[in-house]
């Protein structure tokens, strides 16, 4: 494909990314930081997000499993993920965390399991998305354009 | 950018005594932001991608950050003299909580602006926290648009 035509490729698939839903403005933030001194920061940043994440859900995985429940383990985990996940911009991910977290708080097991369902499908949407954009723009190289592409 | 070798992926270090920060290896050339005064922040979050992100931020807002995992490599580094016009602490850290960290920080006499973040909280969590000496409770993500008020009130009275 020809190297104008990748960029725009690429382009239009963050862009999807913002009206999809997957990603929320936090991720634009992220962006920002990534400068020539820095070059791979946004994937970098990413790469150690899913990284450090895939713990967490196994620990919340293998808490589901015990009988009964605690809440309290799950609801801190739970508070963990999300706080990554928000700071990349994963805002499907964010949203079921919240679900995840009133669930807990209401004592709902089956809430909490149907929402971790839920949640794992949604990482893993975003992670394949991610990858994806990701190795294109790595094999676009840098775009010929003085301004990164904004949102709006 | 705030480098992260020195800590597992939950931002603990191993001998879970706190220990060292991660501090601004190399400033940002061209900040989005100056100030009249030289602003230092001390970043206190469990999360590695989160405080890679809060440090990142500030550090790109022209502010020099240190950057730790817990309460207690927080309190270690304000008692060795290390000072701060900022302080954000996360309020669900691992052993001594964010609130804790606060009380203690402000224990110590420290009278630096405060503020406390969470990805999510009940309201009971944010009056628990102010009441031990935050400045402000902010939702998570930890944004310019948050952050920028308060470094401009910190700057305008220096």
């Amino acid at each position: 494909m020809e190297r104008n035509q990748m960029h725009k490729h690429i382009f239009l698939m963050r862009q999807s990314f913002f009206d999809q839903g997957l990603l929320d403005e936090q991720f634009i933030q992220l962006e920002e930081l990534q400068d020539d001194a820095n070059p791979n920061f946004v994937e970098e940043v990413v790469t150690l997000y899913y990284r450090d994440s895939s713990r967490t859900l196994l620990n919340i995985e293998q808490s589901l499993e015990k009988n009964p429940l605690d809440f309290n383990k799950l609801d801190n985990y739970m508070h963990q993920f999300k706080g990554s996940s928000t700071s990349i911009g994963a805002k499907k991910v964010k949203a079921e965390c919240t679900q995840f977290r009133e669930y807990c708080r209401a004592g709902n097991g089956e809430g909490c399991m149907r929402t971790f369902q839920q949640l794992k499908k949604e990482y893993a949407i975003l992670k394949k998305k991610l990858e994806t954009y990701f190795q294109q723009t790595r094999q676009a190289g840098p775009s010929e354009t003085a301004c990164r592409p904004r949102m709006n | 950018m705030a480098s992260d070798t020195d800590y597992d992926s939950d931002g603990m270090r191993d001998n879970g005594n706190g220990g060292s920060s991660e501090g601004n290896g190399r400033r940002r050339r061209h900040p989005m932001m100056t100030w009249r005064n030289n602003l230092r922040a001390l970043v206190v979050d469990n999360g590695r991608i989160c405080r890679i992100m809060e440090s990142g931020l500030l550090d790109a807002y022209g502010v020099e950050v240190e950057a730790v995992g817990t309460g207690e490599a927080a309190v270690e580094l304000i008692a060795s003299g290390e000072t701060f016009d900022l302080i954000v602490i996360e309020m669900f850290l691992p052993f001594m909580s964010g609130p804790e960290t606060a009380r203690t920080i402000r224990e110590m006499g420290i009278t630096s602006k405060i503020l406390g973040i969470a990805p999510m909280y009940w309201e009971k969590d944010a009056q628990e926290f102010l009441a031990a000496g935050i400045d402000e409770f902010l939702e998570k993500p930890f944004t310019p648009e948050l952050f920028v008020p308060f470094l401009r009130e910190i700057d305008n009275q220096k």
